[in-house]
């Protein structure tokens, strides 16, 4: 079985202890970025524009800071464990044991899923006191988050083999995944948007997730919930096919 | 099971892009319980050779048999039975030592007991005991070669590769590496060895192959190869083999 092996279990086991045992700077980092966008966007800013939807605007945007920092996180802890095994070789001792690609994916990618998870659920439950958050549908929330967290830890994989220098996984990072979750809603509705950028903002993988993960909690969205959940599903089943796809065939790991 | 060869290789080929051919329709056979040595210049191909068996290498045709087993469509079984110390060091720098030993073995499936007394056994025997908490990033460079070489053994295989395992080792580690593997050799277990320490060879092979441009240019024991090429030492032979095949 792809999931009782103890091959695998072992690979998994090993990519949560390479997140704690560097704890400062996975788990830590990204719970105080966002506690400051909590107080900054939140407190700070949030006296001025008050409530959207109805609902006040920390309470507002509170699920789409923990999706955001959970999408940074999945997508940080693949793309650079992967990186840095291919970069030092000691993914070839993967490569050669009698684990199958699929195992390898899986494993790589459950392990950066569930560092996302962490950091989104305790971004989410530090802000709640400050926002008065409460929450819809936990499950609905939970789901959501771990098929996001899934998806993006897929997409860090591929990154992370298909990258041959360090600045191009530094770029995904900082040139793709975070300007499309600070255009992904976040901070605001797209009803707030001229319709030309309103339409832009519906190619935004991150934008669904975040809406998703808001109708979960407060039950509003600037979109049918449903097919977004379709649409996020869809991407996590394209997302972890590439992952198999770069464990199998990508470059610089087999040649 | 007595004759089926430790690793049966079939008229593999490998092209990398760009056109280099580094294996050419080589075909090679190690019997059980061999210490086979597999010698040639830098560039000959050798490393693709044993990457090949392990599917680090994607030969563009051929066949590869580990002990019967296919390597492609039966490749756990096939994997299960090779161990690896490679030319690179390429330990897991957010492991220990120790931590090396037991995830090694628990990527190959072996049980968490028995993997703690194979490693317990293993650290001891390669002096790095004390050293067990420490993680592989602090390690000395001839420490780190013995960790490699520790962790290709702990998952109990029955065909190990040495790919050039004493480069950079100072001279008292390289004979007690060469001790041991004489016993482990002695023990039953098949080694394929390629060093272009001709010496190194010599002290330890059987049966040596030379490869020069992804080709056999000449396989046999060591005596055979001395008697068939007219030469007086293993260097001789290879300085006439590969010498050849380079300017013929």
């Amino acid at each position: 079985m792809i999931i009782t092996d103890r091959h695998f279990q072992t690979l998994l086991k090993r990519e949560v202890l390479r997140f704690t045992r560097v704890w400062t700077q996975t788990i830590i980092p990204p719970l105080l970025t966002s506690l400051l966008y909590v107080v900054v966007f939140g407190i700070a800013l949030g006296g001025r524009v008050k409530e959207i939807h109805g609902v006040p605007y920390l309470q507002y945007i509170l699920p789409g800071i923990a999706t955001m920092s959970l999408i940074t996180g999945s997508y940080m802890n693949t793309s650079s464990s992967v990186f840095d095994a291919k970069r030092e070789r000691y993914i070839d001792e993967v490569l050669i044991s009698p684990m199958s690609d699929l195992q390898i994916a899986l494993a790589y990618t459950l392990g950066g899923a569930l560092r996302g998870v962490i950091v989104g659920v305790g971004i989410f439950v530090l802000g709640m006191p400050f926002a008065g958050e409460r929450v819809a549908h936990p499950l609905l929330l939970l789901l959501i988050w771990a098929v996001v967290a899934f998806a993006f830890s897929a997409l860090g994989v591929i990154v992370g083999v298909v990258a041959s220098r360090i600045d191009h996984v530094t770029f995904m990072t900082n040139v793709v995944i975070q300007p499309l979750a600070f255009l992904g809603g976040v901070f605001y509705s797209v009803d707030m948007l001229p319709p030309a950028i309103r339409v832009a903002t519906l190619f935004d993988p991150i934008f669904h997730t975040v809406d998703a993960a808001r109708y979960a909690t407060l039950e509003i969205s600037d979109i049918n919930p449903y097919p977004t959940l379709g649409i996020i599903v869809l991407f996590a089943v394209l997302a972890f096919s590439g992952a198999c796809w770069a464990i199998n065939r990508g470059p610089n790991l087999r040649y | 099971m007595k004759n089926v060869p430790a690793l049966q290789i079939e008229n593999l080929r490998k092209t990398y892009p760009g056109g280099l051919v580094a294996l050419d329709d080589i075909s090679l056979e190690i019997e059980a319980g061999k210490f086979f040595g597999l010698l040639g210049p830098n560039g000959a191909g050798k490393t693709t050779l044993i990457n090949s068996v392990v599917s680090l290498a994607r030969p563009d045709s051929g066949r590869i048999e580990v002990f019967g087993r296919d390597a492609r469509a039966e490749f756990r079984e096939a994997r299960r039975m090779i161990g690896v110390s490679p030319q690179e060091v390429n330990l897991d720098k957010f492991l220990t030592v120790e931590e090396t030993m037991l995830y090694h073995a628990g990527y190959y499936g072996v049980p968490r007991k028995k993997a703690r007394e194979r490693a317990d056994e293993l650290l001891e025997r390669f002096g790095l005991t004390a050293k067990r908490k420490a993680r592989t990033n602090t390690l000395s460079g001839g420490m780190k070669r013995r960790v490699l070489f520790a962790r290709a053994l702990m998952h109990y295989p029955r065909l190990l590769f040495l790919d050039e395992p004493t480069a950079g080792v100072d001279v008292e580690l390289r004979y007690s590496l060469w001790e041991y593997i004489r016993k482990l050799n002695r023990e039953g277990l098949t080694i394929l060895l390629t060093t272009h320490y001709l010496e190194e060879a010599e002290e330890l092979c059987e049966e040596v192959a030379l490869i020069s441009g992804g080709r056999i240019a000449a396989q046999d024991t060591i005596e055979g190869l001395k008697r068939s090429h007219g030469a007086a030492s293993l260097e001789e032979v290879y300085m006439k083999v590969i010498h050849h095949d380079n300017n013929g």
